[in-house]
């Protein structure tokens, strides 16, 4: 229980009622409860006498002001005295800017029909802005090669070493565990028929066709996916890229070109490692639970598998590693004001490219099979 | 004077470089404090220390009798800070800019909230169409407005100001200016605000606070400027500050 605000005097038909206490912003809650209960209306006089207030702040007056309206409203005749003279400016100050206007409120219609018709309308809105990004993204490629300068070349080094080699350790990492997980499973179901060595066969293929460049193309996804998104469209935000501009560089020559070409190039290499990743953990498997030597591992690689296999996965990396930088960069471009478009942009940028990596994958599956390859 | 901040024998180090050496000051109940100092002088470090956001290497800081510790949250209800950018949320309009601490902080219901949030944005001086707004589309003038009204939002009792009237227009700094006033007057406000802004300085506050080599000197704009420190009678024997002393001085 909280110390009253007030105290009441009745006499006859006037009361007067002594502020106390703190009328302040903490205790706007209890003020507006504890007025809510003053029923002043079987009063002909009423006097509210402020002598005994220990602070005032603009929430309390506000409070105050509101209740004195409620009281005009009903036609009741207010007095009010003892007033200090801070507290007075207060409310006058008070009572001018909220009379200055009411805030509009802006009707919203909110029936199915309407938010589908919104629903359809951002959608299409996203769908051509989102061509007319990629277009320029594609024109930004074609003018890049038409006139390539030294900048662009060294920003592409960069790239190589942020995108490729130090994403090796986690790809190595993941590439090595999913073959030991591959070989392992495998080997459990293929011992039943005491066909063990096929574990080779499983390991080798769906780890260089598939596994491979797969995992390489999602943890590159991940991790540079977000990188690109972000970093460009911090510096959207920042006006860095406007900066770009009028000092005579094109913002997309430095920041999409170089991405784009250094993921051309690292994700192919990550996958050549990933690939020996996880036939390595497919063979350590096999060397330590089944009975295979690694020599017999190798050369049941070398006799089976054919090289092809190893060029259909590599086939993938250059064409993921486009759909990555370019889903990346152009969603770091759309980035223009707030920080929130910036996080949901980034999302929206790592999802896609994982996405778009799994259909193409499938895609690729599709024209391989047609292909008998 | 009452005093409301005191800082005492405060040490703040980067690495080997100081910039504070045993500082200490008082800054009064309801004044307006003009801080001013060469770049990399400290000023904002010093600013960051009192509000808890930077530790300190030694020394105290009181605040309404209460001393400052490093990241702690027990003083947030004392102050209001208008950074320099305005740092308003650049995902919520203006008025849920300005609701946000008050429902942090307030179990007050939404009508009453909403109707705080606009009366603040009334008091600085924003059109109530601005109120919808996100940041992103208010001009560099009313985006310190809003964040004046959002540093208002929990009735603070001071006011720390970092380049309030930076990147302004004169017409509007100097609206600025008469708002800082304005408040400071009404409302029981200590105000506290780095500024490079000579007219602001010498029109605005009461008393102006130097930091010049490590340390602190202060006094009123007359007092200050008689000073025959050699980087203070720079600062203050150019030209454009002559011209802002001959027109300003507060009474």
């Amino acid at each position: 229980m909280h110390t009253a605000f007030f105290e009441t005097q009745e006499n006859d038909d006037s009361i007067l009622v002594s502020l106390k206490g703190d009328w302040v912003f903490a205790n706007v809650k209890d003020l507006e409860l504890d007025l809510d209960n003053l029923d002043l209306t079987k009063y002909s006089k009423i006097t509210f006498a402020c002598g005994g207030l220990v602070e005032l702040d603009i929430a309390g007056a506000w409070v105050l002001l509101k209740k004195y309206q409620d009281f005009n409203d009903q036609g009741l005749d207010l007095e009010f005295k003892g007033f200090k003279a801070s507290h007075f400016k207060f409310l006058e100050h008070i009572n001018d800017v909220a009379h200055s206007g009411e805030l509009p409120i802006e009707a919203r219609d909110n029936s199915f029909r309407n938010r589908l018709r919104r629903f359809f309308e951002t959608l299409g809105r996203r769908a051509s802005s989102g061509v007319e990004d990629l277009g320029q993204v594609a024109n930004s490629l074609i003018q890049g090669s038409k006139n390539p300068s030294r900048l662009m070349f060294k920003e592409t080094i960069r790239q190589i070493s942020e995108t490729g080699i130090k994403a090796i350790p986690i790809v190595v990492l993941i590439s090595f565990l999913m073959g030991v997980v591959m070989a392992y499973q495998g080997a459990i179901q293929l011992q039943k028929f005491g066909a063990s060595i096929f574990v080779v066969d499983l390991v080798a293929i769906s780890v260089l066709r598939e596994m491979g460049v797969l995992l390489a193309g999602i943890m590159v996804a991940g991790r540079s996916g977000s990188a690109f998104a972000a970093a460009i469209g911090v510096m959207n935000i920042n006006e860095e890229t406007d900066a770009l501009r009028v000092m005579g560089l094109n913002p997309d020559q430095i920041l999409i070109i170089p991405r784009v070409l250094g993921l051309l190039i690292a994700l192919p290499l990550l996958t050549v490692i990933a690939d020996i990743a996880g036939l390595a953990g497919g063979m350590l498997l096999s060397v330590t639970v089944l009975d295979i030597s690694s020599i017999q591992f190798i050369e049941r690689v070398q006799s089976g598998i054919g090289l092809t296999t190893f060029l259909v996965g590599l086939s993938k990396a250059p064409v993921f590693a486009l759909l990555i930088a370019c889903v990346s960069t152009l969603r770091g471009m759309q980035v223009k004001s707030s920080a929130e478009e910036l996080g949901r942009l980034t999302t929206v940028a790592v999802v896609q490219s994982i996405a778009f990596i799994i259909i193409a994958d499938g895609v690729f599956a599709v024209i391989y099979s047609g292909l008998g390859i | 004077m009452e005093t409301i901040i005191s800082i005492r024998n405060v040490v703040n180090q980067f690495g080997a470089l100081r910039i504070h050496d045993k500082l200490s000051m008082d800054i009064y109940r309801d004044e307006i404090l003009g801080l001013v100092g060469g770049s990399g002088s400290g000023k904002s470090v010093l600013m960051r220390s009192i509000l808890g956001l930077h530790r300190i290497n030694s020394g105290t800081i009181t605040v309404r009798g209460r001393e400052i510790k490093y990241h702690e949250q027990s003083h947030i209800r004392d102050w209001g800070v208008l950074f320099q950018g305005g740092a308003l949320l650049s995902g919520l309009t203006v008025q849920e800019n300005i609701e946000l601490p008050i429902s942090i902080h307030s179990d007050m219901d939404s009508q009453t909230r909403s109707e705080l949030a606009q009366l603040k944005i009334n008091m600085v001086g924003l059109p109530l169409e601005a109120a919808n707004k996100y940041p992103a589309e208010l001009s560099g003038g009313m985006i310190k407005r809003a964040a004046l009204a959002r540093a208002l939002a929990l009735e603070p009792h001071i006011l720390f100001l970092d380049e309030p009237t930076a990147g302004l227009d004169p017409i509007a700094a100097t609206e600025f200016g008469a708002l800082i006033k304005y408040l400071n007057s009404n409302l029981d406000l200590t105000i506290v605000m780095i500024t490079h802004d000579l007219d602001t300085l010498f029109d605005v506050c009461d008393r102006i606070a130097v930091l010049v080599d490590k340390q602190v000197i202060i006094g009123t704009p007359a007092e200050v400027t008689q000073s025959d420190h050699p980087w203070i009678k720079d600062y203050f024997g150019n030209p454009r500050a002559l011209r802002a002393q001959k027109s300003g001085f507060k009474e």
